[in-house]
Order: C-alpha cells, then sequence, then structure tokens
C-alpha cells in the first residue's frame, strides 16, 4: 500500500514539474547513471573527440602547423577524388564487391546455422561447429598467403583441375576470378563465426511450436519456413541493417594482398585506394576527404535500411 | 649570424627558442640564405680548417640523442634491434654520443615515417631516402619543416664530408638539391666499380649441357628458354620479382633496354622521354607476351615475390632471372648447388636485339646512392651534436669502421690492405658474408660514408660474381640515364599526383597485354590516356628539373 502511494506522488511530481522529473530519476537511478559515465566516456574520448580531425578533409594538412593551423582548401580534396581517373572504377568496384558479399556472403550463416540446427546428434553439431568457425582466427596475412598458394597455376586447386584435364593458370591473374575468389575465401573464413549469433537465436525458439506444428503434421521444411525463420528474423533484421551500415567498408588489407595490376579493374576499391594515397604518397587530407565520402554513403545506407525494416518487419536498431 | 648561433648552443637549451627562429629565417628564402651562405665562405674563408671545426672523437656528452631508421635486411632473421647490432654499439662508442633506435618493420619504412611525422613526434635523426621516397622531395620536407637545411651546420660542424665534397664536386652537385640545400649525410658509392652491381644471371651448367652460348640477343634468349623447357624441364625458365611492382628490376631497363626504353623517363637527343609511352615499350610487351604464352616466362609472373622466386630457382623450375651480385648469385648459387652439384649461375649481358650492340639501359647506380642518407630533424635536441655524430663516418677513422667494422675484431691490416676475418668471411654460426659484414660494418649495404671498393673485391666470395660486375658494365646507362632531380615543393604535388596515376595505367598496361588478357595493339590507345593523364606536364616538370640540375 505504501509503495503504491509513493508510486503514485512520483507520478503526479512527474506530471507537474519537468525539472523535477530528471532529478527524481536521477536520484532513484543514480547507480545505473554513474555505470553509465564510462561507456560515454569512451564514446566521447574516442569516437566523437577525434571527428574533429575530419576537418583536415578540407584542409591542406601539415603535421607540423597542427590541425587548426593548416591552410583550408574547402572542397578541393574532394573535386579532387570525384573528378579522379579512377574513381568510377573503385566506387563500381566497392558497391559490386559489397553487394556480392550481401549477396552470397550474408545468408550463408543462416544456411549453416539451419543445418546444424536441424543435425540430431550433438557430437557431430559440435564438431562441425569448432571445425567451421576455426579458420576465424586464422591471421589475414596467413589466410591470404594460403590463398595465393592454393590459386597458382601450380596451386592445390589448379591440379585438381589438371586432372579433369583443365589447363592449369594463375587464378590470381584472372580479373574475373577475384570477386569470386574474395567472396568464397571470405565466407570460408567467416561462416561459422557468423552462424554463432544465428544459432543463440534459434535456442531461443519455443520447443512447443514444434510439436503443435508436428501435430498439425507441418512437414521438417514446413517447421523451417514457419516457425524456425520468423523466429530468428528479428535477429536476421539487426544484423542485416549493421551490415549496411558497413556496406561501402570493403577493407582494405585483404584487397592489398591479394590484387595486382592485371586485376586493379575488378579488385581496387575505395580502401585499398585511401590506403595507397595517404599512406603510401603522404595525402592525408585527400585520404580523408576519401574516408569521409564513404562514411557520408554508409550512413545514408544505413539509416534507409533502418527505415525499411521498420516499416517492413517492425524491427530496427532505432 | 653564425656566431650566435654556436653561442646559443654552448649555453644549453634555453635558447632553442632562439635558434628556431634563425634557422626559419634563414629558410625563409632561398636567395638570403644563398647570400649570407657566400658571404660566410668569403669572409671565413681559411677559418675552415681552423681547430673550432675539427671534432676529436669520442666526444665528451652526457645527452642520448635519438635515431630512425630500418634495420638492414641483410640482419633479417640474426638480430632483431639496432641495439643488439655489435656495429651500432660500436658507432656509439667510437663517436662518444649514447643512441637511442628506433625501427619500422623491415619493408614499411613508408608507412611507418607517415604515421611518426603524422604524430609531429620527431626523433633528432631519420635515416630514410628522402630524395626518392619522400612525396615532394627533398625541398619540401625542408620546407614543412620536418627536418633541417644543413648547410650552416655542415660549414661549420661536418669538416669531413665538407673536405669530400670539396674533392668531389660532381658528388657534390648530386647530394643537395636545386636551391644549394644539403638535406641529409648521404651515402656515396666511392668507386665506379660499385655502382654496378645488378642484371640477368643464368644456368651456366645448363647453357653447357645443352651447347648453347650465354645468351646476348633477344634471338638467343628465346631459344636458350624454350630449350631451358623443353630440355630440361624448367616450368617457368624465365622468372623475377614482381612485388610491389611487376618486374620490378626492369625499372633500370633490364631487357627493356634492347627495344631502346626502360621504364622511368630517359633522356635521348636532349629530350626527356617516358619509356612506357614509347613505340619500343610496345615491342617489349609483345615479346613478353609471345614468351609468356609459350610458357617461357613464369606462369605466376604477376604474385612472384622473393619467396617464389628463390624457390623456383633452388627446384631448378626457374634458370634465368634478374639480381645482384651479392644478393642474386651470392644468394642463389649454394641454392642450386644444394640440388645439383654441377649448377653454376653466371651474369649474362643485357639483352641486345643485334648482335654486337651493347643495351641502352642498364643498372648503374648514382655516385649518390640515394638509400641510406640520414637527416636531422627540426626537432632536434641538439643539431649540432647529431652533425657531428653523422660526420664521424666521412672521417679517416670512420671510413675504415663503417666499411670494415672494428681491426682486429672483423678486419685485420695486411700490407695495408683491411682484410675482412674469418669470423666475417668463414662464420662458425654459418652466417653469410652478407650478413656477418651487416653486422659488424655498413660496407655491405649503405649508410652516411663513403663506400670503399676494398669491401665488394672481398664480399664477392665467387670469381662469377666478381666477372659478373664487368659483364652488366657494358651499357649506355650513362648516356640516357638522369641523374637525381628534385622536384620544386610546388611542382612536386603536381607531378605526384599526375605519375601515380600514370603509373598504375603503365602496371595494368603491362601485366594485361603481357598475360594476353589485352591485344598488344591496345597498347596505343593506353598511350591516349597517359596522355589525357597529362603525361607532357610530368615531362614538362621533369625537364625543368633537368635545367635546374645542369645549373647547379
Amino acid at each position: 500500500m505504501a509503495a503504491t502511494q509513493t508510486l503514485d506522488k512520483a507520478h503526479t511530481v512527474k506530471s507537474r514539474a519537468g525539472t523535477n522529473r530528471y532529478v527524481r530519476d536521477f536520484i532513484l537511478n543514480k547507480y545505473l547513471y554513474i555505470m553509465m559515465v564510462p561507456v560515454l566516456a569512451y564514446y566521447a574520448i574516442f569516437h566523437y573527440a577525434p571527428m574533429y580531425g575530419a576537418l583536415i578533409a578540407f584542409k591542406d594538412y601539415s603535421p607540423m602547423k597542427g590541425i587548426l593551423g593548416s591552410d583550408w582548401v574547402g572542397l578541393q580534396n574532394f573535386h579532387d577524388f570525384f573528378g579522379s581517373y579512377y574513381f568510377w572504377r573503385i566506387l563500381k568496384n566497392t558497391i559490386i564487391i559489397s553487394l556480392y558479399s550481401l549477396i552470397f556472403e550474408f545468408p550463408a550463416p543462416i544456411v549453416l546455422a539451419l543445418l546444424i540446427n536441424e543435425v540430431r546428434s550433438k557430437a557431430f553439431k559440435r564438431v562441425a561447429q569448432t571445425i567451421t568457425y576455426m579458420p576465424y582466427f586464422i591471421s589475414l596475412v596467413v589466410i591470404c598467403g594460403i590463398i595465393t598458394d592454393f590459386t597458382n597455376a601450380d596451386g592445390i586447386i589448379n591440379r585438381l583441375f589438371m586432372t579433369m584435364g583443365y589447363d592449369g593458370q594463375a587464378m590470381l591473374q584472372k580479373p574475373e576470378l577475384f570477386r569470386p575468389i574474395y567472396i568464397l575465401s571470405e565466407i570460408w573464413q567467416r561462416i561459422g563465426w557468423e552462424s554463432i549469433i544465428y544459432i543463440a537465436a534459434l535456442m531461443s525458439i519455443d520447443q512447443e511450436q514444434y510439436e503443435a506444428a508436428r501435430m498439425d503434421g507441418a512437414s521438417r521444411w514446413k517447421q523451417i519456413l514457419h516457425i524456425t525463420l520468423p523466429g530468428i528474423m528479428p535477429t536476421i533484421a539487426i544484423m542485416f541493417i549493421l551490415r549496411m551500415g558497413n556496406l561501402l567498408n570493403v577493407g582494405f588489407e585483404k584487397i592489398i594482398l591479394l590484387y595486382n595490376p592485371v586485376t586493379y579493374d575488378t579488385a581496387d576499391v575505395i580502401s585499398s585506394f585511401v590506403y595507397r594515397k595517404g599512406l603510401l604518397e603522404f595525402g592525408w587530407s585527400y585520404s580523408s576527404a576519401v574516408g569521409l565520402f564513404n562514411s557520408l554513403i554508409n550512413l545514408v545506407l544505413l539509416i534507409s535500411a533502418n527505415y525499411i525494416s521498420r516499416k517492413v518487419n517492425e524491427s530496427s536498431l532505432w | 649570424m653564425h656566431l650566435t648561433i654556436s653561442t646559443t648552443y654552448m649555453e644549453g637549451q634555453r635558447m632553442k627558442k632562439v635558434l628556431a627562429t634563425t634557422m626559419a629565417v634563414m629558410m625563409m628564402g632561398t636567395l638570403i640564405a644563398c647570400s649570407s651562405q657566400t658571404d660566410s665562405k668569403a669572409s671565413s674563408g681559411d677559418s675552415q680548417s681552423s681547430p673550432a671545426a675539427a671534432t676529436t672523437y669520442p666526444i665528451k656528452t652526457d645527452k642520448t640523442l635519438t635515431y630512425w631508421g630500418e634495420l638492414n635486411g641483410n640482419l633479417t632473421g640474426v638480430k632483431t634491434a639496432h641495439s643488439e647490432v655489435p656495429f651500432f654499439q660500436d658507432w656509439q662508442k667510437k663517436t662518444g654520443v649514447p643512441l637511442k633506435f628506433t625501427a619500422p618493420a623491415t619493408g614499411q619504412a613508408k608507412e611507418a615515417l607517415n604515421v611518426m611525422l603524422a604524430s609531429g613526434d620527431l626523433p633528432d635523426m631519420i635515416e630514410y631516402n628522402f630524395q626518392s621516397d619522400f612525396p615532394g622531395g627533398p625541398e619540401k620536407a625542408i620546407k614543412d619543416g620536418y627536418i633541417l637545411k644543413l648547410n650552416d651546420l655542415i660549414d661549420k660542424y661536418a669538416p669531413n664530408l665538407k673536405k669530400y665534397l670539396k674533392e668531389h664536386p660532381d658528388v657534390d652537385k648530386l647530394v643537395k638539391t636545386d636551391n644549394g640545400s644539403y638535406y641529409a649525410f648521404p651515402f656515396i658509392r666511392g668507386d665506379e666499380y660499385l655502382q654496378v652491381f645488378q642484371g640477368p644471371i643464368i644456368r651456366k651448367d645448363w647453357l653447357d649441357e645443352l651447347g648453347l652460348p650465354v645468351p646476348e640477343t633477344i634471338d638467343e634468349w628465346t631459344t636458350t628458354l624454350r630449350a631451358f623447357k623443353e630440355k630440361k624441364g624448367a616450368a617457368a625458365p624465365l622468372s623475377f620479382i614482381s612485388k610491389p611492382r611487376f618486374f620490378n628490376e626492369s625499372y633500370n631497363g633490364a631487357f627493356l633496354g634492347a627495344f631502346g626504353v626502360n621504364r622511368n623517363f630517359y633522356i635521348e637527343n636532349n629530350e626527356i622521354k617516358f619509356g612506357p609511352a614509347e613505340s619500343g615499350f610496345k615491342d617489349y610487351l609483345n615479346q613478353f607476351h609471345q614468351w609468356y604464352q609459350e610458357g617461357l616466362l613464369d606462369k605466376n609472373i604477376a604474385t612472384v615475390d622473393t619467396k617464389a622466386l628463390d624457390g623456383g630457382l633452388a627446384s631448378g623450375a626457374t634458370g634465368a632471372s634478374i639480381g645482384n651480385a651479392g644478393g642474386g648469385i651470392g644468394k642463389w648459387q649454394p641454392l642450386v648447388q644444394a640440388k645439383d652439384a654441377k649448377a653454376n649461375l653466371v651474369a649474362a649481358p643485357y639483352p641486345v636485339l643485334k648482335k654486337g650492340d651493347i643495351a641502352k639501359f642498364g643498372q648503374k647506380a648514382s655516385p649518390f646512392d640515394t638509400g641510406g642518407m640520414v637527416a636531422v630533424t627540426s626537432k632536434s635536441k641538439d643539431p649540432v651534436l647529431a652533425v657531428k655524430l653523422l660526420d664521424y663516418g666521412y672521417s679517416e677513422e670512420g671510413h675504415m669502421f663503417f666499411n670494415f667494422g672494428t681491426e682486429g675484431v672483423s678486419y685485420q691490416m695486411e700490407n695495408g690492405y683491411p682484410k675482412y676475418t674469418d669470423l666475417l668471411m668463414k662464420n662458425p654460426d654459418k652466417l653469410a658474408p652478407a650478413q656477418t659484414i651487416s653486422m659488424y660494418a655498413r660496407g655491405s649495404y649503405n649508410g652516411p660514408f663513403v663506400q670503399d671498393k676494398r669491401y665488394a673485391e672481398q664480399f664477392f666470395v665467387l670469381q662469377t660474381q666478381r666477372d659478373a660486375i664487368d659483364v652488366w658494365k657494358k651499357t649506355e646507362a650513362d648516356k640516357y640515364g638522369l641523374p637525381p632531380l628534385t622536384p620544386t615543393p610546388e611542382e612536386s604535388s603536381e607531378y605526384a599526383k599526375i605519375m601515380n596515376d600514370i603509373n598504375t595505367l603503365v602496371d595494368e598496361m603491362t601485366l594485361k597485354i603481357i598475360l594476353g588478357n589485352e591485344p598488344v595493339s591496345s597498347f596505343d590507345s593506353y598511350v591516349a590516356k597517359m596522355k589525357s593523364l597529362k603525361l607532357d606536364r610530368a615531362i614538362e616538370i621533369q625537364k625543368a628539373a633537368l635545367d635546374r640540375f645542369n645549373k647547379r
């Protein structure tokens, strides 16, 4: 009884004066707020403060003059980038590689999770999961070394083809093969790791639903379609939105470890271009401008994906 | 003006600001700097040899200087840090200056320097190729305030280097910029014999077995490579490193020289030309495409790195390549011999089209080799001490130390000839001479000193190595090659922008045509693209830089 009274009181206080409400809320939940401080500080210091450095995209940055002391050049760096001879090519490649990985790489862990979920033997499940997520822990440099060796003219993959009567050829020297190699190795490396979250989501589906469906005579396929998939849909949607926010972030490390001038046509992306400009040619301002452009596109994509998801799916980030 | 500087130093660090301003003023206008220099020369003409200028080593100091530089590749796997290398330990003892070293990961000096410059936290000295690997060149590095213009400091505190440059005006012309600024303590190849060290290398034992001569013309190369493939079962008869750029070593014109071009700018009839845009380059592409199709060129050519090439030679898949006398023949001879006791690698001359011709291009380093130079930074705590330390390498004592190491340990004097000891040449730990010499001296690579011919005479253990130099030096590289040019800071970023795009295009064109992704006829459209990327403007900038060089 007393508790309800205080609650009522709090309610009336809230509706009476706005500021009081916040003070009260703070007093009631002060430990929660204190716990938030480190997180907020982390974001402020490591995520928001460095944004001030993005200023150099509009300057002719020289470290000796500092960020503020460098001369303004306005949109010159952006002009240079959009007018660059390779602009359309790297934009096209970035988008294509991103789309490929969205189409082929994104669903792969979902399929794996569903398959593992359908397996009855517990031991097999565990072994399969461990084996598939192992490659995730191998260093990228090693992975790329393996890929280079395997795809050589006398590499293991070519030997396989040769037994079937094909001619061996250095696959990394074929522009048309670069994207498949990139995407397939990406799937191979990440599929197990990324399926973990879906497997976790699968665990939370109520087993009674399956029983009920079985009683109604639903086949396994129908069960997947009508219970399992809808059950993990919110997870898929969130993963998809997060993915959209990174769409144009094709990492440069793997690209520069695998490409060569013959495959620039299909392999050179925004980030590898930024790497060459910024790190190898000391074009700090120029590469910041390119990076800023990249982030802007990602932000737009993220917001639109979120919007669509909210409309269609009723699950969204905010 | 000069007096002020020296006294402020002596007074201590409190007056550093005065110095900084003075230096800034001096850098402000080259005209002013130049005239003040001539003034000082005129007024203190004979005071250069005055006792004030000479430094007695070891210097007494309690300051520790910081030094940033790459650890030489020869030491990879032997030592992990400068402080563990006897040479760098002794260098501190001999000069009396304690040093703290920082080293970027081998092969990543450029990225690491970039990050360091951006941080603004600079050491006292930086060992880096400011001539060709610093975007914008040395003048820009000075203008942006990273490194000091050393003219004044060299005048006053580096009598040994000054003396050498005075005695060698041709070298002096190379080591400064168009404006006359000295920007680093240079690595100088003290003899013509040291300037040539790279060229085609071939399996002589295979040639003898097949009854073939050492190939001289492109046609003979075709015959030879074909025989290697058919009769010796070589899967990749001719191979070379293509990381980071296709056919890395061809920048100096190996094989391309037969077709009258190289892969860079060169001078012909007083005109500057860009090799990849000349018609000779098309013939070269055509030839290499044929070789590739016939399987005479490594099938993985676009991805071959050092490891792959070493492996190819060792296994007998490859019978010819391009390499150095030391790092090529010297490294590969034991590898090929391990599999085949008769195996023997020799140098082949730079290929030509017609027998008896001399190749138009080939490797020939300038006496001023741009690697290994050391600059003093604008943030240095004590530039004078740094300059005195760096000047040691050009003194008589320092010359012996840098080239041969410490007497009694790494060399013995025999009839006035410094002979490397067995510790280096027949190392008990089975290290190669290239590695051991790099432990005790810098003669086998580079640094702030004048390289001595007597190092190479001993370093090239094999007769084939010594012969190689004579075979490779027969080119016309001197006539057609450009000296190390420095663009102005203003032109340099424009030039860099143009050439970056063009070089990407050249790499793509070369590989696509050779591998057959595009027909040889597409060469002309590539040249048109180069023109649209303002190749002509780049040539103009080079021409202007050459004119300025000639006026130095």
